[in-house]
């Protein structure tokens, strides 16, 4: 009888986007990775534009503004800055909380049981209106320059 | 619903059996159940009258041994402390826990989880080894001292927390928030001396500082534990120690035993010798 | 303590990007609601207006400051991320010394840039 052994089971990569009906604090955690890889990309692209577009004289600079003044990169440009103000403040709310403080002191686990992130939820949710709020402070910004 | 009235529901089971099959796949089972019948009651019922091959983990049937922990419709739960009702519908998922391998159907294979909870010394570490091996009386400690590291006693290594984790989902080196959870556990224990050797472990890759703070474990323990809190209490300590700004308190001293107090009867000589 | 220092530099960094990033868009991108509150800036995207931050020896600071603290942010963010994924010690060694050459490599070039440019003032 050839015994195969067991199965693994391990979610993988697909495991940081979706294990299981859990609430919002995994999912903030889904965001704020995808968002660090997105600035990550963008800023490799800006960095090339401004150093090697830009060191070669006005015309080619002007060229290269007026070539991404499209809406295509206007759109892309809003989503940078909304993905800047999320990994920014969440980030800062991150630092704050991975290092144990703004997160109260252990409870005994009496029923209905509760957790220190969820107790101190009310930071969450600030950091979440303080994002959405940026966000819409740049939407408005952009609006009014209109979009390419 | 009255407590007599008995509903069908239907049970998607996962099965697997490693000599015959090659990969998971779905079966499913009609269940007569009535108000607070458990998920468990749900499977011992098909492993009674419908199909014995069916395999799964069961003790204690009161949440606290950790051996039932199962996905019941996509979240992490003890099979044992579950109820049908609480799900409102007809049709229940039932899987085996991820981010670990599976013996047999629901069985998942713990393993791993034991590992890396031996690695982080989940023991009171003294530096007085006579008296770790002897001990001649207790140590003291304050309510409030115990009250640090309490909730973090309560951990049954069922594996929920593992099957939540998105770094465990990923990575199979990651220690996950069972072990660097009881690491906290020791570590803010006023008996213990262990903490430098317990930083070491967790300061490595694949542990403490590979968790995201996702917090779904926290959300799927099934007994309060909250090892997210541990964790990031946990780091707090290992950075202030990496910085040189680690106030760490004398260990707790060993109580005086009473002097006019004798004990009933002698403790009995080991009859058996310990390895 | 290698990791340890990594990550608290990683959480330093990030603190100092999010501020040095916050000055840098509100300057590029929130015009016009700075104008709405008063504070009128041309268009920072023209050459001029361009050029006027390239002289100033703040701005050069503030540039050089965030080309790397942000590299240092972002690819030691994503080294963390690739230490999840499975990959044997060897791998994980040969991609450290290529987000290591990449580093910098773009901080070279990064910071070369605003120097060519502020020391052409005349």
């Amino acid at each position: 009888m050839a015994d195969k052994g067991p199965h693994q089971n391990y979610l993988g990569m697909w495991g940081w986007v979706w294990g299981g009906n859990y609430k919002l604090e995994r999912y903030l955690y889904l965001l704020h990775r995808i968002t660090g890889l997105g600035l990550l990309l963008f800023g490799l692209f800006h960095l090339t534009v401004t150093t090697i577009f830009r060191v070669q004289g006005e015309a080619i600079w002007s060229s290269t503004i007026s070539f991404l003044d499209n809406p295509l990169f206007r759109v892309g440009e809003f989503l940078v800055v909304a993905a800047f103000s999320y990994h920014a403040l969440n980030g800062l709310r991150l630092i704050i909380q991975e290092l144990g403080f703004a997160l109260g002191k252990p409870v005994p686990p009496i029923y209905p049981f509760t957790d220190a992130i969820r107790r101190k939820r009310a930071w969450t949710l600030v950091t979440l209106a303080a994002i959405m709020v940026l966000a819409v402070a740049f939407f408005i910004d952009f609006t009014v320059r209109g979009w390419g | 619903m009255n407590n007599d009235a008995v509903k069908k529901i239907t049970f998607r089971v996962q099965r697997f059996d490693p000599e015959k099959d090659r990969k998971p796949h779905f079966q499913e089972f009609t269940v007569p159940v009535k108000r607070g019948t458990t998920v468990m009651e749900g499977l011992l019922y098909i492993k009674e009258n419908l199909d014995s091959s069916l395999a799964f983990r069961t003790s204690c049937r009161m949440g606290v041994c950790g051996s039932c922990g199962m996905l019941i419709n996509e979240y992490p739960h003890l099979a044992c402390h579950t109820q049908v009702e609480e799900f409102h519908s007809d049709k229940l998922t039932l899987k085996p826990l991820p981010n670990m391998a599976i013996i047999k159907d629901l069985v998942p294979k713990l393993d791993t989880l034991f590992e890396h909870h031996k690695s982080v010394k989940p023991y009171i570490i003294r530096e007085d080894k006579e008296e770790m091996e002897k001990p001649t009386a207790g140590y003291l400690q304050k309510p409030q001292q115990l009250d640090e590291y309490l909730q973090f006693t309560y951990c049954i290594k069922c594996g929920l927390c593992i099957a939540a984790c998105p770094t465990s989902a990923s990575d199979k080196a990651f220690l996950g928030p069972q072990a660097l959870g009881q690491a906290y556990r020791y570590c803010a224990d006023s008996r213990d001396e262990g903490q430098d050797f317990r930083y070491a472990i967790v300061e490595k890759d694949h542990a403490v500082w590979n968790c995201h703070f996702a917090a779904a474990c926290s959300e799927a323990c099934p007994k309060g534990v909250d090892p997210a809190l541990g964790i990031q209490l946990l780091r707090k300590g290992v950075a202030a120690k990496a910085l040189g700004i680690k106030k760490t308190a004398a260990p707790a001293t060993l109580a005086t035993p009473p002097a006019l107090a004798k004990p009933k009867i002698d403790v009995p000589e080991f009859t058996v010798e310990p390895k | 303590m290698k990791n340890t220092y990594l990550q608290i530099s990683q959480m330093i960094t990030g603190a100092l990007v999010a501020v040095l990033l916050a000055i840098h868009i509100t300057v590029q991108q929130w015009f016009v609601v700075l104008g709405l509150l008063g504070i009128k800036v041309a268009d920072p995207t023209t050459w001029g207006s361009m050029m006027e931050r390239a002289h100033q020896g703040s701005w050069v600071g503030i540039y050089i400051a965030l080309l790397a603290f942000g590299l240092f942010h972002a690819l030691n963010g994503f080294r963390n991320i690739l230490l999840e994924i499975n990959l044997s010690a060897l791998a994980i060694r040969i991609l450290t010394g290529f987000i290591i050459a990449f580093g910098v490599i773009f901080l070279i070039l990064g910071t070369y840039a605003p120097i060519a440019l502020f020391s052409s003032y005349r």
